[in-house]
C-alpha cells in the first residue's frame, strides 16, 4: 500500500532520515520505536508529506507521491493524523472541528457531515461534547475528538505521531483504548510511540528506528523476546 | 489673599482670552470641521490601510509556507520593496510626492491625503497583522494540512479567525497612530483639526489658546481609544477560556 525508497530527509546540515526502505501492505499496524531524535516523527511526517522528501520516493499504491508537481492534498485526505498536541482548531466547537473539512471539500453536505460526526463521537463516548469547546476538555478527551475529526475523512491509513506523550498518566488508557478499536477494524495504520505494551499488544509489525535508520523491524513477539542489534538491546533495557 | 485674587484674575483672564480666541466671529467652528476633516483621512486612510496590509501578510506568509511558487515569489519582492519605502521614508514627504507629483492633477487633497496616509498604514497594518498570524500556533497549519484542506482554505478557516485576535488590539493602535500622524495634513493645504487651530492662532495673535485646545482634542480622543482598547482585550482574553 505504501512504499518507500531510499527516503532521505535532512534539514540543512542534519541528516535527519537515511535511506530509508520500506513497504507497508494494507491492514499492517506498523508501531515505530526508538530514542528521541531517531528520526521517527520525520519519517511519519514525510508519509502525508508535511515534511518534503530530500530524496526518494514514495508510492501510495500505484501513485508517486513525491513527484514533483503532485498534489499533497489529495493524498492528505486519504490519510488521518494525529498529533502529539491534539492541535484542534480552539475557535471551533466539537461538531465543526469535525465537519470543517469534509463540508469544505465538498466531500459532504454539512447534514451528512453532522451526522456521520455523531456517530463517531459515540463511539468515542464524547456525544455529550458536541456542542464544546477545545478548552473545556481533558487532555485525553481532546486526543479522542482528533482521532474523530481524522475519521470524519474517512482515511485509508491513520497516522499517529505519539499520540500519547503530551497525556497525564490516567488519561493514556482511554486514547489507547479508541486506538486499539480503531486496529481491530482492520485499520491499516503507522503509530510512532513510546507505549511498549501498547506496541506489543496492537502492532503487527515493530521497526525500530536509530540515527535516521530503520535498525530492525520483527513481529513484535520476537521483537521484544529475541533482539539482534546490540543497539536495540541497549534501548529495550532501558525503556523495559 | 494676594494670591488668591491673582489667582482668581487669572482664571478670569483666561476666560475672557478664550473667548475673545474661540468665541468671537465663531471661531471653534474651524475646530469642529477641521476634526471632522482629521477624522475623515484617518479613518478612510484606516480601511485602505487594512485592505492593502491583509493582502500583503497573506501574501508573505504564503510566500514562505509555498517557496516554489513563483507568483508567490514575484508578490513577495513587490510586497517588500513597498513595505521598505513606506517605512524608510517620512510620511510628510510621502505625502508631498502625492500631492506634488503622483496626484497633480487631482485638485480634492483630501482623497489625496486618505490615499497617502492609506498606503502608509497599510505597509504598518501589513507588519501587525503578519505577526499575528505567525503567531498562531503551527500545529494548526498542520492540522488543517493533514486533513486535505489547501493552504488558503487552511488560512481562511483556522488561522485568520485565530489570528484576529492578536491582531484587532494593535490595529487599534495603529489607528491612534494614524489620527495623530494626520496632523501634517496642513503641509498640503488640508484644513485638519491642527492647521484650523494654527489658523485662528494667526488670525488672533494668541498661540496659547488655540493650540492647547488641539492638544486637548486629541489627548481626549486618543484617551477614549486607549480605554476602549483596554475593555477590548479584556473581552477576547475572556473568550480565550470559554
Amino acid at each position: 500500500m505504501i512504499t518507500v525508497k531510499k527516503l532521505n530527509k535532512k534539514f540543512g546540515d542534519n541528516h535527519v532520515l537515511r535511506d530509508i526502505d520500506e513497504f507497508i501492505e494494507k491492514g499492517e499496524k506498523v508501531v515505530i520505536i526508538g530514542p528521541s531524535g531517531s528520526g521517527k516523527s520525520t519519517f511519519l511526517r514525510s508519509i502525508n508529506l508535511l515534511e518534503t522528501p530530500t530524496s526518494g520516493e514514495i508510492w501510495y499504491e500505484d501513485e508517486c507521491i513525491t513527484k514533483p508537481g503532485y498534489d499533497a492534498d489529495r493524498i492528505r485526505r486519504r490519510m488521518g493524523m494525529v498529533f502529539q498536541h491534539f492541535n484542534l482548531f480552539p475557535h471551533l466547537n466539537i461538531m465543526k472541528n469535525i465537519t470543517l473539512a469534509p463540508v469544505m471539500l465538498k466531500i459532504m453536505t454539512q447534514d451528512e457531515a453532522d451526522e456521520r460526526a455523531l456517530r463517531l463521537l459515540r463511539r468515542v463516548s464524547l456525544q455529550e461534547k458536541a456542542d464544546a469547546y477545545p478548552s473545556s476538555l481533558s487532555g485525553g478527551q481532546k486526543q479522542r475528538i482528533a482521532i474523530v475529526r481524522s475519521l470524519a475523512m474517512n482515511p485509508q491509513v491513520m497516522l499517529f505521531d505519539e499520540p500519547t506523550s503530551a497525556l497525564d498518566p490516567e488519561m493514556v488508557g482511554e486514547v489507547l483504548d479508541v486506538i486499539r478499536e480503531l486496529a481491530e477494524d482492520g485499520m491499516t495504520m503507522i503509530v510512532v510511540t513510546h507505549e511498549m505494551g501498547f506496541a506489543r499488544e496492537v502492532g503487527t509489525r515493530i521497526l525500530l528506528m536509530d540515527e535516521g535508520r530503520i535498525i530492525e523491524q520483527n513481529s513484535p513477539d520476537r521483537f521484544f523476546t529475541e533482539p539482534k542489534h546490540p543497539r536495540v538491546i541497549e534501548f529495550l533495557s532501558k525503556v523495559l | 489673599m494676594f494670591i488668591l485674587e491673582a489667582i482668581r484674575d487669572f482664571f478670569v483672564g483666561l476666560g475672557s482670552q478664550f473667548y475673545q480666541t474661540m468665541i468671537v466671529d465663531d471661531r471653534w467652528k474651524m475646530l469642529i470641521s477641521g476634526l471632522q476633516n482629521t477624522l475623515i483621512i484617518a479613518f478612510f486612510a484606516l480601511l485602505i490601510g487594512v485592505a492593502i496590509g491583509t493582502f500583503v501578510a497573506i501574501v508573505k506568509v504564503m510566500a514562505v509556507m509555498n517557496s516554489k511558487s513563483k507568483l508567490l515569489r514575484l508578490l513577495n519582492w513587490l510586497c517588500n520593496i513597498y513595505i521598505n519605502i513606506i517605512r524608510g521614508t517620512p510620511v510628510v514627504v510621502q505625502l508631498l510626492i502625492m500631492y506634488f507629483v503622483v496626484f497633480v492633477s487631482v485638485t480634492n487633497a483630501l482623497f489625496i491625503a486618505i490615499v497617502s496616509f492609506g498606503l502608509n498604514s497599510g505597509a504598518y497594518v501589513a507588519e501587525i497583522m503578519r505577526a499575528g498570524i505567525l503567531a498562531v500556533d503551527k500545529g494548526q497549519t498542520e492540522a488543517g494540512r493533514s486533513l486535505g484542506l489547501s493552504g488558503s482554505q487552511t488560512m481562511k478557516a483556522i488561522i485568520l479567525p485565530q489570528a484576529i485576535k492578536n491582531i484587532l488590539p494593535a490595529l487599534c493602535n495603529e489607528f491612534i497612530t494614524l489620527l495623530k500622524e494626520t496632523s501634517i495634513a496642513g503641509y498640503v493645504a488640508i484644513q485638519d483639526l491642527t492647521k484650523a487651530g494654527d489658523r485662528i492662532r494667526f488670525t488672533t495673535y494668541d498661540p496659547f489658546t488655540p493650540l492647547i485646545v488641539v492638544a486637548l482634542i486629541y489627548l481626549v480622543m486618543v484617551l477614549g481609544l486607549t480605554w476602549i482598547i483596554g475593555k477590548f482585550e479584556r473581552r477576547l482574553a475572556k473568550s480565550d477560556n470559554r
